[in-house]
């Protein structure tokens, strides 16, 4: 038995009297396995006072909210409050504009969290407005028009049973999520793992009309590239699909991160996501993001990090395409790219 | 549920938020919430600010409380007012005002610093879980969640996420759990870096 379940037990009070005698005769004689019990039962601990703290909370504002309305002001305040208000409301409405403007961009820098967190609360307040996506199709016309996505980026076939993978951030707090490309048109995907630390997220296509026939030509290297060695990458940086080229420049990101990637090719807001290929075109990342204040410098998440990740987040459930042979290898790049591209889609997120 | 009229001593209080009674905490919500409004307004917060403020003073009094241990030895308004205008000060402070607080203290003071230390200790580990969480990702999260707080069995647990019975489940948990402690017991996990996305 592992530890862990030897502990679970323990505390749920399901061993043996005879196990239970081994189990505090260990704890008193081993001390690495106290002290693995004891973080144990830190980390269970903080687990509750966590979920208790969210109970609490929510019970707390359904009291206040029963008691004193959302809006009420029980005493008058003077116009500060007013203009304090008003103040918020004008961050909302910049915020807006940065979404729709930006697109995919979004900042991880600490000091501009809490912009990130406004984004998020805002993503909500576009909702009513986003109903109309599907609608917008014109009787008679066989282009569907669709609303404008609050957030868009790349996306790129996993294996040849629908799932595709993309970057956490932008379909984190999605309502619902499209991905599209010239061959097959615009589908649903669904969220199916995700992974914010390495900034990862697979979706699924269920349209086995979609995915029936998918032969993904690529798969995931285990191995970590060289410094220097040629890569290029597919995106949808735009509305149309997008080349670029250069070198791995380092085997660690950004503050030394070794999860990670820099490369020499200039990637843009709605790159993210998208497939970081050596030269036989087999997948060793994807596109997360790009420094601050720095062209041409970009960072991807290592494809042996992203093979660990899911294989842990499924349960091995979800596999990795993984050939041992380059399938890609020796062919000319123009070709490659037009093989690629049927497996590499636009995300648009609601 | 508070009824219109429910009349409660202090120890009355006390006693319902021990065993966790929602009326009377609801009813000792409702009772206190004007007075650390009144401080929090007179000293240039929102009403939000003060919502804000009273329910952190009622979550120091509500973690104190259920300590065996707890005592109070002053009126429960005291009590609240203080652990409010504590906390009030240190907010103030952190967006960097400087002016003092306007005094309002006809009902005394008490001292309560060592509640406010406990809550403060709880918050960081409830922050810690928070942050481990949310970096774990799904299904790990709600997996892990559903076996160490909802205390859901191996069996339902595979039946929810679809695995192929317990012992599958459970090896999934095992992994998840592992990497759950990986971010919990590193101190730099949730380290973001400046990369634009």
């Amino acid at each position: 038995m592992r530890n862990v379940d030897l502990f679970d037990n323990y505390l749920n009070g399901t061993l043996s009297a005879e196990e239970k005698t081994n189990f505090e005769i260990q704890l008193n004689s081993d001390e690495v396995f106290a002290k693995a019990f004891n973080e144990h039962k830190e980390l269970i601990a903080a687990l509750n006072l966590h979920n208790q703290s969210l109970e609490l909370k929510a019970k707390l504002n359904s009291i206040h909210e029963k008691e004193f309305g959302n809006d009420a002001k029980v005493i008058s305040i003077s116009k500060k409050e007013k203009v304090k208000h008003f103040g918020r409301t004008a961050l909302v409405a910049a915020c807006t504009a940065f979404v729709v403007v930006m697109g995919a961009i979004a900042y991880v820098n600490q000091g501009v969290r809490n912009t990130t967190s406004q984004i998020t609360e805002l993503g909500l307040k576009l909702k009513a407005s986003n109903e109309g996506i599907v609608e917008g199709i014109k009787e008679g016309s066989r282009n569907p028009v669709y609303a404008p996505a609050n957030m868009e980026g790349s996306a790129f076939a996993l294996n040849n049973e629908g799932y595709i993978i993309t970057s956490f951030h932008i379909v984190n707090g999605s309502d619902s999520v499209f991905v599209q490309n010239n061959n097959m048109g615009r589908t649903v995907a669904k969220v199916v793992l995700t992974d914010p630390k390495l900034d990862l997220a697979v979706l699924k296509i269920d349209n086995k009309a979609i995915t029936k026939n998918w032969q993904v030509p690529f798969s995931f290297s285990a191995k970590t590239t060289d410094i220097a060695e040629k890569v290029f990458t597919l995106g949808y940086p735009r509305k149309d699909f997008v080349y670029g080229e250069g070198n791995l420049s380092s085997q660690s990101g950004f503050s030394n991160d070794t999860c990670m990637y820099q490369i020499s090719i200039p990637v843009n807001p709605g790159n993210s996501g998208g497939p970081l290929l050596d030269e036989q075109g087999s997948v060793i990342g994807v596109i997360r993001g790009k420094i601050t204040d720095a062209e041409a410098t970009g960072f991807a998440v290592k494809s042996r990090e992203i093979i660990k990740a899911i294989s842990i987040l499924s349960n091995d459930s979800i596999h990795v395409a993984n050939s041992k042979k380059p399938m890609l290898k020796g062919v000319k790049r123009t070709e490659q790219v037009k093989r690629i591209n049927p497996y590499v889609f636009n995300v648009l997120v609601y | 549920m508070s009824k219109p009229n429910m009349q409660l001593s202090d120890s009355q209080f006390l006693q319902g938020l021990r065993v966790g009674n929602n009326e009377v905490l609801a009813a000792l919500y409702k009772k206190y919430y004007n007075i650390v409004l009144k401080l929090v307004v007179n000293n240039s917060g929102t009403s939000d600010a003060a919502k804000d403020i009273y329910q952190e003073t009622i979550i120091v009094l509500y973690e104190n409380a259920r300590k065996p241990a707890f005592e109070l030895n002053c009126q429960l308004q005291t009590y609240i007012y203080s652990v409010a205008k504590r906390l009030w000060l240190k907010q103030l402070k952190k967006n960097g005002h400087t002016f003092l607080i306007r005094e309002d203290d006809e009902g005394g003071i008490a001292d309560v610093t060592e509640d406010i230390a406990l809550h403060q200790q709880k918050e960081n580990d409830i922050e810690k879980a928070a942050k481990s969480l949310e970096s774990l990702g799904e299904p790990c999260a709600t997996l892990i969640k559903d076996f160490y707080v909802k205390k859901l069995s191996m069996d339902e647990i595979a039946e929810k996420f679809g695995y192929t019975n317990a012992d599958n489940a459970k090896n999934q948990k095992y992994k998840c759990l592992q990497r759950l402690k990986k971010n919990f017991f590193d101190k730099n996990t949730v380290e973001q870096s400046e990369i634009e996305k």
